[in-house]
């Protein structure tokens, strides 16, 4: 017999802890969509996707290996990622919740805001385009989603040394690009 | 209250909670139950429906349906995966029938009155009548039920079969599926079913409500008079 996972076992099952988690992590999850997505309708579907994954893999989530944002990061980055290797259509058509067709009235508006007030968080993304990709996804989730540098580590499944070495070799690449200077890349922090 | 994108998607993955705390009961497999929805439609006041759960066949790999026109006039409509059903309509209309075809999955239906009924539609059944077991009782029902419009328009038979003939010019056939997203595990199960009605003009947007009968297969024997 199994023991009862604490933590996000139960949101799965249990729709009011499931409402919670969702009322606490909604805005975090489409602030971090806005600052990687440029169109409201992509938002709203990857939105709607990112919130099955967790149904799917609440699961994973284990209290003792970084924070709660940090797992949701995780899987918000990996659905994501996944949505850049299909193609958006598909990802429609597969998709149990077309996000896009919830959208009414001031919806879209909220949505495009949201994005307008990320663009300093994508500015600073562009900026750190050029480093490795491994240095990259840790420095975006610390610089720009203010993940801190263990949690980052968690989102991304890897050890916290690793990603102090990454960490530290990212900032020093920066600090070489002119016009890229840390503080840029602070702005998205929260 | 459903007033913002947040709480719309909410409700929609509480929706696929409850279809998943469902579907986890009672796993699919390939049988018809049209009796028991007879019933169901019987409980919503939409006597008129045709309403019955078909096996389907889903696969990746296959396009989302398949229309054929035969030379008699009728139209098969075989689903194989619940996607795009404006391009259903497109097609459809193409042929020169306006439908509103609508995608659920199994657990949700369409909780208002959408259609505005057309003449002949309009049998007249007890609470009693709908919900007896007496076979002759059924027979009955299913007779009524087979002699309206809609029933004759919209088909259950071989997929979903659709008569132009009997669909006169500004009636909408308005049909709703609704898949079990549970893919089968050879215990009986409902796969997916199907509701068809014809409306008088445009039908009103789909109200999803819950539909928690709807895995129950009853006992799986064909309806009387078959």
């Amino acid at each position: 017999m199994r023991l009862k996972q604490k933590g996000l076992a139960d949101i799965a099952d249990d729709p009011e802890a499931f409402e919670v988690f969702y009322r606490r992590h909604f805005e975090a999850v489409t602030r971090f969509l806005a600052r990687r997505v440029g169109d409201p309708h992509t938002v709203a579907d990857l939105t709607a996707e990112v919130f099955l994954a967790v149904l799917d893999s609440a699961h994973t989530y284990r209290p003792g290996k970084g924070s709660e944002i940090a797992w949701l990061y995780g899987v918000t980055r990996n659905t994501l990622l996944a949505e850049r290797r299909r193609s958006a259509r598909e990802l429609r058509a597969n998709s149990r919740i077309a996000g896009r067709r919830l959208l009414q009235g001031d919806d879209i508006a909220r949505l495009e805001e949201r994005i307008d007030a990320e663009s300093p968080a994508r500015r600073a993304m562009d900026a750190m385009a050029g480093l490795p990709e491994n240095e990259r996804a840790l420095m975006e989730l610390v610089a720009v989603d203010g993940l801190s540098p263990a949690e980052a580590a968690a989102a991304l499944g890897i050890r916290q040394g690793t990603a102090r070495v990454r960490l530290h070799r990212a900032r020093r690449a920066l600090q070489k690009i002119p016009g890229v200077v840390p503080p840029l890349v602070m702005e998205g922090q929260r | 209250m459903n007033d913002t994108f947040e709480d719309r998607l909410l409700a929609e993955l509480k929706a696929e909670m409850a279809v998943r705390r469902q579907a986890r009961f009672v796993p699919a497999a390939r049988r018809t139950t049209g009796r028991r929805f007879f019933a169901a439609a019987g409980v919503l006041g939409v006597a008129a429906a045709t309403a019955v759960a078909v096996p389907m066949v889903i696969g990746s790999g296959t396009p989302a349906y398949a229309l054929t026109q035969h030379p008699d006039g009728t139209i098969n409509l075989k689903i194989h995966e619940l996607r795009d059903p404006d391009q259903v309509e497109k097609d459809l209309a193409k042929m020169g029938v306006t439908a509103d075809i609508t995608y659920l999955p199994l657990g949700k239906q369409c909780g208002n009155t959408r259609v505005t009924p057309v003449k002949g539609d309009d049998p007249s059944f007890t609470p009693e009548e709908l919900a007896s077991k007496d076979p002759v009782v059924e027979a009955s029902v299913r007779k009524k039920m087979e002699g309206t419009p809609s029933y004759k328009a919209i088909q259950p038979k071989d997929g979903i079969t659709i008569h132009p003939e009997y669909i006169k010019p500004g009636q909408v056939a308005v049909i709703e599926v609704a898949e079990n997203q549970v893919k089968p595990t050879g215990k009986p199960g409902v796969e997916w079913q199907m509701r068809g009605q014809l409306s008088d003009g445009p039908a009103k947007p789909c109200q999803v409500a819950d539909q928690p009968d709807a895995f129950e297969v009853g006992d799986a024997t064909p309806p009387p008079g078959s």
